[in-house]
């Protein structure tokens, strides 16, 4: 029996043999721009971004300022947002706390990636009693509930201040990274590059900084992403109970807090600042999860 | 049985240790700034020396630890508030967590229940239009911070329901006599366990998706089984494992949502205790609840374990 001629389409023949190399940031970059959920989740902490940068030079009225508008004022045209049970506009201070729910996020991520990496790094590289060591101590601190060290540790480092509120939030969310560093390497230390490398005379910083980090760099990107709504909430939680940002400064959480005790007369003052700080936690939720479907497409969730 | 028995018996001495442990740390990271207690009161340097001698906060900092630890390891005594002064702190303590294991355990039977018929319904009807509103419910439940679930609940039926019914029945903040009612539990209960609900579900529709899948399942089908039974008793039972799994994580999480639900609520539990001692700088009791919290999170996840060979045969001590 005669085989019959395949007819190859025209499109095939003029395309080149192999698929067009690309690499893995421009791959990712392409997966994530398919995933309509995260490029909406990324327009809207844009937009908040601007917002916050927005905010440090300008606000429509100050955020201390008491009387700017009636107490309880519901929204209307010159105050969108409407105002607290102090007459401060809730607009005003929903931006400003944007700035501090951001900074926060972005701030306790910085620490813990300067603690948990490396770290995790020179556990998972030298491994022996350094490794038994943290992981003891990763045990433990997964073990108590982190608000109540985060409490405890902003009652030791005495007033209350921003630094002091990254510092405790970092302090309980340093092993999340530790352990995902310390794992990463695990794996990638018995890989042939990292072996030629050794072999052929790199320095141990060059070979933990040099080659391990950059591999391990994906799941540590989508950990930063998902650790920023975790410590933007753990803000807000300690705002809200009292123990956060001190007053006047408006963070989301103790205005939710503030606008609790009036909420049978003016919900508006608490829904503002709950909806704001739901969408972002969600945004960045998102962003995460379409991140790691585009830095890893083999993991499945 | 005996081996089990010896389990709970170790398990009961690390958790009394972990516990002490826990509260050394507190106690001295807190008495670090022993003036501090009183600053609020605005005393003159006499009165506040006097004071600070009467709760022997002036004495050498390792002599009040020494104190401490014989007070509470010889009599389970946690020591005096310093703000209301003569209440003793051990059997507060005791209450409060009670009162709070009762909010965290009503909470969990609602993250169980939800979750897992969530997940269930979710993987029997995959696809479909209810499978896809329940999987949005559960990313949007995950994302949302309990407190703002909570301040919906009480918009809904506390002021809402209110004006609907006209005042006659609604949901008031704040709780009757130690341990409230049935109806006063349920709503804290609720917020407090839906977001955890929401990752149950997810965790339940996936795996029910797996197992459903499965030979044993086709054979328990052609066997003439009622769909209802295949469901509950063959393909739940082994898509509970990994639900299983997450339960020490959520205990966890459990109790430190309720710090806030409790602050919310107003119930008086461990949570409300500690925010108001830590806002009053009432140290004593700081360090009194945390200890009543390393002790309640020990029994919690000694609790856990002990269901696990119950659910799991193959598990034993």
């Amino acid at each position: 029996m005669a085989t019959q001629p395949i007819a190859i389409p025209a499109e095939l023949v003029a395309a080149p043999l192999a698929r067009e190399q690309v690499g893995l940031w421009t791959d990712a970059w392409r997966r994530l721009r398919r995933n309509r959920l995260a490029l909406v989740a990324t327009v809207y902490l844009t937009l908040l971004v601007l917002v916050a940068l927005v905010a440090i030079v300008h606000t429509p009225y100050s955020t201390s300022h008491q009387g700017v508008a009636p107490t309880y004022a519901p929204p209307s045209s010159a105050h969108p947002l409407g105002a607290d049970a102090s007459g401060r506009d809730i607009l005003s201070r929903l931006m400003v706390g944007a700035q501090i729910s951001l900074v926060v996020g972005l701030m306790t991520q910085a620490v813990v990636l300067a603690v948990g990496v490396p770290l995790g790094l020179i556990a998972g590289y030298f491994r022996g009693w350094i490794d038994t060591v943290l992981s003891f101590m990763i045990s433990v601190f997964y073990g108590i509930p982190d608000i109540l060290v985060a409490m405890i540790l902003i009652v030791i480092l005495g007033k209350p201040g921003l630094d002091k509120i990254i510092i405790a939030i970092a302090a309980t969310r340093w092993m999340d990274m530790a352990r995902l560093t310390r794992g990463q390497t695990l794996s990638l230390r018995e890989r042939e590059f990292i072996e030629a490398s050794r072999a052929s005379g790199a320095r141990t910083a060059k070979i933990l900084f040099g080659h391990l980090l950059p591999n391990a760099l994906g799941p540590i990107i989508v950990q930063v992403t998902l650790g920023i709504p975790a410590a933007i909430l753990f803000e807000a939680f300690l705002s809200f109970l009292g123990i956060g940002v001190p007053p006047p400064t408006p963070s989301w959480g103790s205005m939710a807090a503030e606008g609790i005790h009036s909420m049978r007369i003016a919900p508006h003052i608490v829904l503002a600042p709950a909806i704001a700080l739901s969408l972002t936690l969600m945004a960045f939720n998102f962003l995460g999860d379409g991140l790691r479907d585009a830095l890893d497409p083999r993991q499945k969730r | 049985m005996t081996g089990t028995l010896a389990y709970v018996g170790q398990r009961t001495l690390l958790i009394a240790f972990t516990a002490l442990a826990v509260s050394s740390i507190v106690f001295i990271g807190i008495h670090q700034l022993p003036g501090d207690a009183f600053v609020s009161e605005r005393l003159r340097p006499s009165q506040q020396a006097a004071l600070l001698h009467q709760f022997g906060l002036d004495r050498p900092l390792l002599v009040q630890y020494r104190d401490f630890i014989s007070n509470l390891v010889l009599r389970g005594d946690l020591g005096e508030s310093i703000q209301s002064r003569g209440t003793k702190i051990t059997p507060l303590v005791l209450r409060e967590a009670t009162v709070s294991a009762e909010v965290g355990g009503a909470a969990l039977v609602f993250t169980i229940g939800l979750g897992l018929m969530f997940g269930v319904f979710g993987a029997m009807r995959q696809n479909s239009w209810i499978d896809y509103l329940l999987t949005t419910l559960s990313v949007v439940g995950y994302s949302m911070p309990s407190f703002v679930i909570a301040t919906f609940l009480l918009l809904v039926f506390g002021i809402w329901l209110e004006n609907l019914t006209g005042g006659s029945f609604f949901y008031g903040i704040g709780w009757t006599g130690t341990y409230g009612n049935l109806a006063e539990i349920s709503v804290p209960a609720f917020a407090l366990g839906f977001p955890y609900a929401s990752f149950v579900a997810r965790l339940t529709r996936a795996s029910m998706l797996e197992i459903i899948r499965q030979d044993y399942i086709r054979t328990a089908r052609a066997k003439g089984l009622v769909e209802q039974i295949v469901i509950i008793r063959h393909a739940l039972r082994n898509a509970l494992i990994p639900v299983i799994t997450i339960l020490g994580p959520l205990v966890i999480g459990i109790i430190t949502g309720s710090v806030v639900i409790e602050n919310i609520f107003g119930i008086p539990g461990l949570g409300k205790e500690f925010v108001t001692s830590i806002l009053n700088r009432d140290y004593n009791i700081t360090v009194g609840v945390f200890t009543g919290y390393a002790a309640l999170i020990g029994l919690a996840n000694l609790a856990v374990d002990l269901l696990y060979p119950v659910l799991d045969p193959r598990i034993r001590y």
